[in-house]
């Protein structure tokens, strides 16, 4: 019976079919009972490659290294002795944990100058609290309560120690701090002084202002003021500039700004809050 | 980037568009209109509403935000917002060797991906004048024509599960699953594949791809057909995709259409023809074409093209000579300066590509002209009439994809 | 608080540091002791056989609400698990379709993968969206599943097994599960969303439509039955599979089994739900247990659709072959308790229970032994204590089948409604959707008239062969 003249019946026919189609074998391959599907040229394996006569393809021409954006590839060095069909071995055997990658230890121009690692601090205090913790996981949130008590913030290189130290791994230890509003990774600064990059501010004085609260709280723009108390930081003004570049002080939009209030401002931010790092 | 053009505004607030009507949720920019279309789009007549088909959708295939304006179920204006998943590639591609704008390209259009690696490929040999070896020109075509089955596939039942099926998509994939499983003996990898390379292929074939297309190549035009059945006959897919979306031959012209929704109306254009390029004048097959110009017929046209595409495999798996798959290239390449255009037929449509070289070893400009990019307009243009739901069955059927739009 | 002296400090601890198992052990076993000591305390005083007597003249006094009680309990409970299985049936069947295996790891087969479900849904946080209006949003649910339910009170599973019998049980039915489309549209529009909404009012548009058909296709039967009643409904279909009417009045099921999969929201008509194009529809701002709620209220539709069109079309707890012939054959009289009679046994009853059991395990556990080589003998004993208690549970139920009429009532009736829900599930994986206009015009075109036509029809038919009889 032809499907268009009747009714219905493309429906049934459907059907029908699905019906039978559900006692065919099944395609499923069932993972990890048989996991022979790796072809032979997959690229997915971290392993060196040899060619067809045995010899390792890898020359160590560091490009690979230099390439990668992560900079987690790295080089070891063994003397091979001028052989070099030299089984190599998993790769899970290879590493020795360093840490500095090899592009940055080779001299090489790095491509990202401004990562720099994290600042270190001075660990005693830190020292004495994970011994005091007896260097348990389990307490983790204690010990960066007090060193929260200690350093007025969770700076990277402490979490980085603790993890060192405990076995915690470093995740766990930053999903921890998230976790808690009271633990914060960034000394508490008073105030805020946000400054409007376009084009618009910039050409009516707005770069010149952005400088002179640069050399004036000694920071430059998405930091913190030596002292902790002054952050710099950018805003949007959606194009509302008019004629003057914006300027928010702690929320508060100032209606002219010129470089010279750059340093009055600066100058009174900084004296309103008290001597050494706020708690 | 602070959050403050973001925050909810109220009702008085000069910047809401004041002639939208209703809750301050609604999809209109929080600015004021900047240009005609926006105008004409954003205000709204009594009983209209916006309503927004988010980046994230179970149908937009990518991350697509499609605003629509719909009067009821009845859908009165349509405005894609693009730009989800731009990438870059563009000026990545600037950034690093012409070796590596094949592996930045690769994921331009992620479900055929030997065709998006084409574009640098064949845009620097072009510059640099190279004969290709004809046993790597072969092997291309041979995993072009794959490349296009198994997009064909995922085409068919995609556009099936947006109307409501869940059977003909895992049909499809075990088709597409086949072929991936070949293509990973042959190249490496099973989506994107890098297997093109500036002169050649990466690695010639071997036994387990061919016993593997051997085995699927005995199976699978008749399996496809078989498959057809639950869709083809299927009253209610019938009636949700025939006269739905319908392109008349001008607008298809007008709107630079191009690929199958093209030749569903009746024009028989195929850069394979139209400007032949590797081995494709020695081989024989024809272009399929439909007249209606709407859901159903670029349905059966992609079906038409598959059998198409397993009589050219055919054919070139007779007709392979042997050689070397890699033209002779010194290993840093430096690509003699020029300008050059290239164009070639992929799943969606006519792939180009404009590269401009300025003869050191990184391309100056690599415009990607991608055609899901000009097909997905005309869904502006069709879907006003029609109802919500033939908002998804028709740009399915255009067979966008978002990798290839945004780039 | 430290880790020393943990065994002590684990009775003492305040109730914000118990775990969540020692905050349900602890006030059980509370319970526990405070009702010990109450019997034992009634006991003491002789207050506690006054007390059962009083109980008892109670409950016997009110046995209509106790019945009444007792089955709506039931049908409320009975729902979830009925709704896992539907649900394990969508996983598994339409994987067979798509040539796929389905869930195979969680439980043998897969079949614990559907509680898991329901499981999750219960963890998930329970969030109402800002500008949601809360009392409509948190009834939504409530009222979806309420009137998906208190439909299956009416409905005979088996000869006097039903919740309560009224005489117009067809036309409660038909009332009370219209009610869901008022959840539905609560849901769409309290939810203070534009895909909500669109799915709510697809729901009022679609579900309100199909109502007509699916009234209209049922006064067939009133008509050739004469009464509301379900059980009556059933008793008129008794006898062979031609009295079924299915058989009687094929228009009508076919126009009433469309209608059931629309009112339910089954692909090829679940536009509400669509979650290629409104993702989730009136249910896309719930989360957690409300849709939970959803969820389950849609698989307990399909099986409450599934059971009505057993119950009005396939001839309900009616067995399509008749079993009584094979019985004589094998000279098989009913009541066989008479023949198997264990308080005849005794003290040898005795006996049996303490060594037939174990000595009957026993053989079994050495037959598998034998079987499974590389098992040891403990497993094998074990696989037997299982089997051993399949085998009385298979003898048990074969009595009760041969002894109660209802057993095998609510077995057919089973079997028929979870055929049906299984096929109702193999349409969900075959067949693409409708739209909203196709819907409704499909409904108000077409079905609406033919049923119609087959009121007339069957009224005509009546009068024709009535008059017929009556002249002869």
């Amino acid at each position: 019976m032809r499907t268009d003249r009747v009714p219905g019946l493309g429906v049934v026919k459907g059907l029908v079919f699905a019906f039978t189609q559900a006692f065919r074998p099944k395609v499923t391959i069932q993972y990890p009972e048989h996991d022979d599907q790796i072809p032979p040229r997959n690229r997915g394996r971290l392993i060196l490659l040899y060619d067809e006569f045995g010899t390792l393809k890898c020359e160590t021409c560091f490009q690979c290294a230099a390439a990668c954006p992560i900079e987690c590839i790295d080089m070891g060095g063994v003397d091979t002795k001028n052989r070099f069909h030299v089984h190599w071995g998993p790769a899970e055997q290879y590493a020795e944990r360093r840490e500095e990658s090899a592009l940055r230890r080779s001299g090489r121009p790095v491509p990202d100058r401004t990562f720099s690692a994290f600042e270190t601090i001075d660990l005693a205090p830190l020292d004495a609290i994970l011994v005091e913790q007896e260097y348990r996981p389990r307490h983790a949130l204690r010990i960066l309560e007090q060193t929260q008590a200690a350093y007025g913030h969770l700076p990277v290189a402490a979490l980085q120690h603790i993890a060192h130290q405990t076995g915690a791994w470093y995740s766990e230890l930053y999903g921890i701090a998230t976790s808690y509003p009271h633990l914060r990774f960034e000394a508490p600064t008073t105030h805020t002084v946000a400054i409007c990059r376009c084009v618009a501010c910039t050409l009516s004085g707005g770069g010149r202002v952005l400088a002179a609260f640069e050399e004036h709280l000694g920071t430059s723009v998405g930091g913190v003021s030596p002292d902790g108390a002054v952050r710099l930081q950018t805003t949007d003004c959606r194009g509302e500039s008019a004629g003057t570049p914006r300027v928010v002080v702690d929320g508060n939009p100032l209606p002219r700004a010129s470089a010279a209030d750059a340093a009055t401002i600066a100058a009174a931010l900084r004296a309103t809050v008290a001597q050494g790092r706020p708690a | 980037m602070t959050t403050e053009h973001t925050r909810i505004r109220s009702l008085d607030d000069p910047h809401i568009f004041v002639d939208t009507p209703a809750t301050i949720y609604d999809a209109v920019p929080p600015y004021p209109p900047t240009t005609e279309r926006e105008a004409e789009f954003y205000s709204l007549q009594d009983g209209e509403m916006l309503i927004n088909l988010g980046p994230q959708h179970p149908s937009t295939h990518g991350v697509l935000r499609v605003v629509l304006k719909i009067d009821g179920e009845r859908v009165v204006d349509l405005d894609p917002v693009l730009g989800y998943l731009h990438r870059g590639v563009e000026k990545i591609c600037e950034n690093g060797d012409w070796h590596h704008a094949i592996s930045n390209c690769d994921p331009l259009e992620y479900i055929a991906s030997m065709f998006s690696e084409a574009i640098p490929v064949l845009v620097a040999e072009k510059l640099l004048d190279l004969e290709v070896p004809r046993r790597a020109d072969y092997i291309r075509v041979l995993a072009w024509e794959l490349n296009r089955i198994s997009s064909h596939a995922l085409f068919i039942g995609w556009l099936a599960l947006d109307l409501g099926g869940l059977t003909p998509i895992l049909y499809g994939f075990i088709e597409r699953d086949e072929i991936v499983e070949m293509l990973a003996a042959l190249t490496g990898q099973k989506l994107l594949f890098n297997y093109l390379r500036i002169g050649g292929v990466n690695g010639d074939l071997n036994h387990e791809f061919l016993s593997r297309l051997g085995d699927w190549m005995g199976r699978a035009g008749q399996r496809i057909e078989m498959q057809q059945k639950l869709i083809n006959e299927n009253e209610i897919f019938v009636r949700r995709t025939r006269n739905l979306g319908t392109v008349d031959r001008e607008t298809a012209l007008r709107m630079c259409l191009t690929g199958p929704p093209l030749r569903a109306t009746g024009i028989p254009y195929d850069v394979r023809r139209a400007h032949p390029y590797s081995v494709y004048p020695e081989l024989d097959f024809e272009i399929p074409t439909r007249t209606e110009g709407d859901s159903w017929a670029r349905y059966m046209l992609h079906i038409d093209e598959i059998k198409q595409s397993l009589h050219i495999i055919d054919q070139v798996l007779h007709q392979i000579p042997d050689g070397p798959i890699m033209a002779k290239l010194p290993r840093l390449l430096r690509v003699p300066p020029g300008r050059a255009w290239i164009a070639f037929e992929s799943p969606r449509g006519q792939y180009g590509a404009y590269g401009i070289s300025d003869g050191s070893d990184q391309p100056f400009r690599l415009r990607i002209h991608d055609p899901s990019y000009f097909n997905l307009q005309t869904v502006g243009l069709v879907t006003p009439g029609h109802l919500i739901a033939d908002t998804m069955a028709i740009m399915s059927s255009l067979d966008p994809i978002m990798g290839g739009i945004d780039k | 608080m430290h880790a020393e002296g943990r065994g002590v400090t684990v009775i003492t601890r305040p109730w914000q540091r118990l775990t969540l198992l020692g905050k349900i052990l602890v006030p059980l076993l509370i319970v526990f002791v405070a009702v010990n000591i109450a019997l034992i305390g009634l006991w003491a005083s002789g207050l506690l056989p006054w007390l059962i007597q009083a109980t008892l003249d109670v409950l016997g006094a009110n046995v209509g609400i106790i019945r009444f009680l007792a089955a709506a309990t039931v049908i409320l409970l009975i729902t979830v698990p009925i709704a896992f299985l539907i649900i394990f049936f969508e996983m598994k069947i339409i994987a067979f379709v798509n040539l796929r295996v389905g869930p195979n790891r969680i439980g043998p087969w897969g079949t614990l993968s559907s509680v898991v479900h329901g499981l999750k849904v219960l963890a998930k946080e329970d969030f109402t969206p800002t500008g949601a209006d809360v009392p409509v949003f948190t009834l939504a649910p409530v009222v979806v599943y309420l009137a998906a339910v208190m439909t299956l009170l009416v409905v005979p599973f088996a000869p006097g097994l039903y919740g309560f019998d009224m005489e117009i049980g067809l036309l409660y039915f038909f009332a009370v599960g219209g009610l869901g489309v008022i959840g539905l549209m609560m849901a769409g529009w309290s939810s203070f969303n534009k895909y909500s909404l669109l799915g709510g009012l697809r729901a009022a548009a679609g579900i309100i439509s199909y109502e007509l058909p699916l009234i209209l296709a049922v006064v067939g039967i009133v008509l050739l039955t004469g009464s509301l009643n379900l059980t009556t409904i059933v008793e008129s279909q008794s006898g062979s599979v031609l009295d079924w009417y299915i058989v009687r009045q094929p228009l009508g099921a076919l126009i009433f089994f469309i209608a059931a999969t629309a009112e339910g929201g089954r692909t090829p008509f679940d536009l509400t739900e669509a979650d290629s194009e409104i993702v989730a529809g009136f249910a896309t701002e719930y989360s957690g247990m409300r849709f939970g709620f959803f969820f389950f209220a849609e698989y307990v539709n399909v099986f409450i659709l599934s059971a009505m069109t057993t119950v009005l079309f396939l001839g309900g707890w009616n067995a399509p072959f008749d079993i009584d012939p094979v019985l004589e054959f094998f000279n098989i009289a009913t009541p066989v308790q008479a023949v198997l009679d264990p308080g005849a046994l005794d003290m040898g009853l005795l006996w049996v229970i303490a060594l037939g059991a174990p000595i009957v395990i026993g053989i079994l556990g050495l037959m598998v032994w034998m079987l499974k080589s590389d098992w040891s003998i403990v497993r094998s004993l074990i696989v037997g204590f299982l089997l051993f208690n399949l085998l009385l549970s298979g003898l048990f139920i074969g009595w009760l089948a041969i002894n109660l009429d209802w057993v095998i009532g609510l077995f057919w009736f089973l079997a028929k409604a979870i055929g049906l829900c299984a096929f109702f599930v193999l349409m969900r994986g075959t067949l693409p959707r409708v739209r909203i206009d196709q819907l409704m015009g499909f409904a108000w075109k077409w079905l609406v008239p033919a049923a119609l036509l087959n009121i007339f029809v069957t009224a005509g038919a009546i009068i024709v062969i009535k008059s017929l009889e009556g002249s002869l």
